[in-house]
């Protein structure tokens, strides 16, 4: 039976499919061409260690949060489950007052995704704070239309910071 | 030799100390502050001492605290490592005055070379060439520094007599900005070192950092062991270091050597010590910079290319022993040693400190590496301290198979749970300047930029281990693990492992593992 893994690294949500029978295991990543792998080890946390197309590979692998922390080498990845990150994003403005977005933590804004003017029906992405090496897509949690943008990319902001306000017919 | 030798240190340097003291059969005393209760120079010492809370003003640096460690666990001989008290001559005093041996030189020595202006006079009078320069200037005559300036020449550096690690220095590139300058150096280095002392020095830039490592007994001998290239530097910290350097041939080491050992005669040096040089290139000219009282981080590479434990040298030095006297002529380096010092930073961050649980260590091994480290797996990187997680050292016959079994070792380094600066080394290593050894204290950060990681099919590798971790290695929701797992446990995991066609290992608790095959 497949079964399909949806992840977030970085800022992009990529499937990978797995599909187990007596043969072996097949993966599919992001929809793309089948692999057929030879898995040799499974330990969590521990080392995940198998053969594709006859090239081993090995990373340490250990629970993070709501997901899983991958160490290759002298790479690093947090690999997130993407349920959890749209939950996560969602914390963004659902507390805030209507026609405000306040920062839901300190970090750095690595993108801002609106400008001005622009009409969001409610949960699109408005900005990406970076903090602690993860990234968090801010939401709009309503339907609006954005008036002010008080952040620009790189900038630092505290834990409640304005980040951006909207006009909205909703309570 | 003593008989019982305190560590007043932590992490890589305790633990390199108290090797060499086991090789040579004398105990070893650890002393630790809260944090690091569970360190590894705490469990490999004979015996352990907490000498208080996290900050090192309230442990590592309390004087007092260590010498009562050395007295109640019956040490009588004290290594301070470098850093913390190492060139404390108050420490030293100390140690002195409780009838403990302080392996390092004499206070008198850390004193004579901790005035920069003093050390200044001093080398000039052995015969150390120095760098142009005018001592006797003075922040309330600003009409008589103006005219020694002048003499000197622009650019030029205003630096404290107090100072030490780049603080209370200027660069001053015309006249109108030295006045300026000269008082504020001097009100920082009141505040600092309490000695708002400066004196000037020419700006000798582009140079490298080429310093010679010495030895001294208590009878007059002294001993130079070749110089250590330091040239690869971020605000003032060394990242990467080698020996012998691309910038040093025979002739020009000899002259190094001497000027060295002149120096640690000049002022009654014992015991270890590093002289420090600025080397301008094009000129072939070099400047003595200071002279460190101290064992260095970076000295393994030293002892690589000189096959010498320095360690064992200094402890014999303390006990009051004759140094063996060196081989005729300049010291001749065998083969190539490069450090790389393994630091708890996030190189694509900026180099931000990265502080936590290390729940991995993967150590390199093989052919020709060193590693000297407080790594393993379950160490918590307090917040106290620096950065430096341990040295990776190698050896090889020259250089570019040094730079090759470099970039081998530090790809099978695997740290997991804290961002480390080996992606930082690994370019660094391959940079076509580094590689042509064309390299000065600016350039890492005039020339140098952090690539972004290349897109080398690592991600999709992580996510492929992320969902075979989801198939096989339970939930994924941060339930915590089991702390071992049942028999029915074992049993699921079996007939899994037989579903997917492979094998599982698992470690219980007392160490055993079982294979279960296809």
């Amino acid at each position: 039976m497949a079964k399909r893994h949806r992840f977030v690294v970085g800022a992009d949500e990529h499937s990978v499919e797995v599909d187990q029978t007596s043969d072996g295991v097949t993966v599919t990543l992001d929809e793309g061409e089948s692999l057929s792998l030879d898995v040799l080890e499974v330990q969590v946390p521990g080392t995940v260690s198998f053969f594709v197309g006859g090239r081993q590979q090995r990373a340490y692998v250990s629970r993070s949060g709501s997901g899983y922390e991958v160490t290759i080498g002298e790479r690093r990845f947090v690999v997130e489950t993407a349920a959890a990150r749209r939950g996560r994003g969602a914390v963004g403005g659902a507390e805030d007052a209507p026609g405000q977005i306040t920062a839901p933590l300190a970090g750095v804004v690595v993108e801002v995704r609106v400008a001005v003017g622009d009409v969001l029906e409610a949960g699109a992405t408005v900005l990406v704070l970076e903090a602690m090496k993860m990234q968090n897509e801010v939401q709009i949690p309503r339907n609006g239309t954005i008036t002010a943008i008080h952040a620009e990319q790189g900038e630092n902001v505290d834990k409640g910071a304005l980040l951006v306000e909207y006009d909205t017919d909703e309570e | 030799m003593p008989k019982r030798v305190l560590l007043a240190n932590r992490g890589e340097i305790a633990l390199r100390v108290q090797r060499t003291c086991r090789e040579l059969g004398i105990e070893t005393v650890a002393v630790f502050s809260e944090p690091d209760r569970n360190a590894l120079h705490v469990r490999q010492a004979d015996a352990a001492v907490g000498i208080g809370p996290g900050p090192a003003t309230e442990s590592y640096l309390v004087i007092d605290r260590i010498i009562e460690a050395a007295k109640h666990t019956g040490a009588d001989a004290v290594h301070p490592g470098y850093g913390f008290l190492s060139e404390n001559a108050a420490f030293a005093e100390a140690c002195d005055a409780n009838g403990i041996t302080f392996i390092g030189p004499p206070a008198s020595a850390m004193q004579a070379m901790g005035d920069k202006v003093a050390a200044r006079r001093l080398m000039a009078d052995a015969g150390v060439p120095i760098i142009p320069g005018a001592n006797d200037v003075d922040a309330s005559n600003l009409a008589a520094a103006h005219a020694e300036a002048e003499r000197v020449g622009f650019p030029l550096m205003v630096k404290a007599a107090g100072g030490g690690g780049g603080r209370g220095i200027r660069v001053v590139e015309t006249i109108d900005d030295l006045d300026g300058a000269m008082q504020l150096s001097s009100s920082e280095a009141a505040a600092a070192f309490g000695n708002a002392t400066v004196f000037l020095e020419r700006y000798v830039s582009p140079a490298r950092h080429i310093e010679v490592q010495v030895m001294a007994d208590a009878h007059g001998n002294a001993r130079a062991f070749g110089e250590r290239e330091c040239s690869v530097q971020r605000r003032h910290q060394k990242l990467l270091e080698e020996a012998p350097s691309v910038a040093v041939d025979p002739a020009l080491r000899a002259r190094l050597c001497d000027a060295a050992t002149a120096a640690a005669l000049s002022c009654g040096y014992r015991n270890a010590g590093t002289v420090e040089f600025l080397l301008d290139d094009r000129t072939g000219e070099f400047f003595f910079l200071e002279m460190n009282a101290r064992l260095q981080v970076e000295h393994p590479i030293t002892e690589l290319v000189y096959g010498v434990d320095l360690v064992a040298l200094q402890l014999a030095v303390a006990d009051g022993q004759a140094l063996a006297p060196g081989p005729a002529g300049p010291p001749e380096p065998n083969g190539w040693a490069i450090e790389c010092r393994i630091n708890a930073e996030d190189p694509h961050a900026n180099f931000a400190p990265s502080f936590g649980l290390v729940e991995h260590v993967d150590m390199p091994q093989g052919p020709g590496v060193r590693f000297d480290s407080m790594l393993y797996a379950g160490l918590d990187v307090p917040v106290f301290y620096d950065s430096l997680l341990g040295k990776l050292i190698v050896w090889a016959e020259d250089r570019p198979a040094a730079i090759a079994r470099m970039k081998r070792a530090l790809q099978d380094l695997l740290v997991a749970g804290i961002d480390t600066n080996s992606a930082f080394h690994l370019a660094l290593l391959d940079d076509p300047d580094f590689v042509a050894g064309n390299v000065d204290t600016g350039w890492l950060e005039r020339e140098f930029t952090m690539p972004s990681p290349a897109d080398d099919g690592r991600e999709a590798t992580a996510l492929i281990a992320a969902a075979l971790a989801a198939e096989m290695g339970g939930r994924a929701d941060g339930a915590a693990p089991a702390a071992g797992p049942s028999a029915a446990d074992l049993w699921a995991r079996v007939a899994r492992a037989d579903a997917m066609n492979t094998r599982v290992q698992h470690t219980a608790e007392r160490g055993w593992r079982s294979g279960t095959g296809s």
